[in-house]
């Protein structure tokens, strides 16, 4: 049998652990649906950036595929005659300077890039991160394609500029965007066809 | 000890990092703007005022062997609580500090001040040193931040204070936290020895005075 003073010490315990329980299950509750909105909000502000002008919400019209074993979601953007004007997904480019690099792109059905943003990074501040503060570097995507662009840095003999004493970075996300561009490449067809699926879906569940 | 010593005593002649050395993890890795050392500093100050308030109602309650793993438990849930509210209600930066706020837990700062001192005081005296060592951890926080941010970028609070600056970058990398943080500490000292000595001074000629 517990002595006295063992009882006490195991109560104290027990009771600390559920009030605490108890408060983190309330906190969750309250904060659950605004991280939802805030994470909503921000892809939002991610998928602006990158897609041209649509009038259709990307993330309620998201489709899902298999690449590799993991489920890849694909965000398509349309004009107003639901007409797809791109696609865009997220690649991880996992041989950053340090850590992964997350990289939205939007690439218009015939295969064109339209824009590159990189949604999270833990690179040097102030040499690897170019990759985020220089617009110039980034908007250098824009437009390439896998016929128009030798897709490395021109360190390594392509099209696209490295930075001053950061060439990993660059390298990693070229790499990445490239790799990206010859998955749709490839599956071009049944992205399409995909997208279109999912729209018709959308017309159906409007209708009666 | 009187309300205005445990003041002084938290924010500036004890202060966890200037004085104390303590709790200088999230001092590398936040401090690279004074933005980011604000709000790194006010999370702390949080935790740190639930933690103090909770352990001083608790204290005489909780049996002296368990008491280590309850004050854990409690600072556990208040960073969990933080790192969650500020998730939803501060995403952005959350996302800059995302990985330093569920390091709070391990900042021994707070557990020192729920046993040096929640555990032997009432809850406003607990409150009150809450307050004064987070504003002075705070205050450390944004003066290291401020100090890199304007040395690397010469900016301050993202706002350019000097026009064509050539960024000295390494302040703006981990090892130039140590060094302003070197910096600050000498200044700091060399500070409170002239303080010291005018107040000798001044006792003297009181004395010789009287």
């Amino acid at each position: 049998m517990l002595d006295r003073e063992q009882r006490n010490m195991v109560l104290a315990l027990l009771i600390v652990a559920v009030v605490s329980t108890m408060l983190l299950a309330t906190t969750d509750m309250f904060t659950r649906e605004p991280i939802a909105k805030a994470q909503r909000e921000a892809l939002h502000r991610a998928l602006m950036q990158v897609m041209p002008p649509h009038t259709n919400d990307p993330q309620k019209d998201a489709f899902d595929v298999q690449r590799e074993g993991s489920k890849l979601r694909i965000y398509p953007a349309r004009d107003a005659k639901g007409g797809l004007l791109a696609l865009a997904w997220e690649e991880i480019a996992p041989d950053g300077y340090s850590g992964r690099i997350r990289i939205l792109m939007a690439v218009e059905p015939d295969g064109v890039l339209h824009a590159v943003r990189i949604t999270d990074h833990r690179e040097t501040p102030g040499l690897g991160d170019g990759i985020v503060t220089n617009h110039a570097w980034l908007a250098s995507f824009q437009g390439k394609s896998l016929d128009n662009a030798k897709w490395k840095v021109r360190k390594d003999g392509g099209d696209f500029d490295q930075f001053t004493g950061a060439t990993i970075s660059p390298r990693a996300v070229v790499k990445a965007v490239h790799r990206g561009l010859l998955f749709f490449r490839e599956h071009r067809d049944d992205l399409l066809q995909l997208s279109r699926g999912s729209e018709q879906k959308a017309v159906m569940e409007e209708g009666p | 000890m009187n309300r205005m010593d445990i003041v002084r005593e938290g924010i500036w002649r004890n202060n966890t990092i200037f004085v104390q050395l303590l709790g200088m993890c999230p001092l590398l890795g936040v401090t690279t703007s004074a933005e980011n050392g604000l709000w790194m500093g006010l999370a702390t100050m949080l935790v740190l005022l639930g933690s103090n308030l909770v352990v001083s109602m608790i204290r005489g309650v909780i049996p002296v062997h368990v008491r280590i793993p309850c004050y854990i438990t409690i600072i556990a849930a208040f960073v969990t609580i933080v790192d969650m509210a500020m998730n939803a209600w501060m995403h952005e930066t959350y996302l800059v500090l995302g990985l330093f706020i569920p390091l709070i837990v391990v900042n021994c700062a707070i557990m020192g001040r729920a046993e040096g001192f929640a555990s032997k005081n009432g809850p406003v005296e607990s409150a009150i040193d809450a307050l004064s060592v987070g504003g002075g951890f705070t205050l450390a926080l944004v003066l290291l931040g401020g100090v890199r941010e304007f040395l690397g970028k010469g900016e301050i609070f993202g706002l350019q204070v000097i026009g064509n600056y050539t960024d000295m970058l390494m302040f703006v990398l981990p090892p130039g936290a140590f060094i302003a943080l070197g910096l600050m500490l000498a200044g700091i000292n060399v500070l409170n020895r002239r303080f010291e000595q005018r107040r000798t001074v001044e006792m003297e000629t009181a004395r010789e005075r009287a």
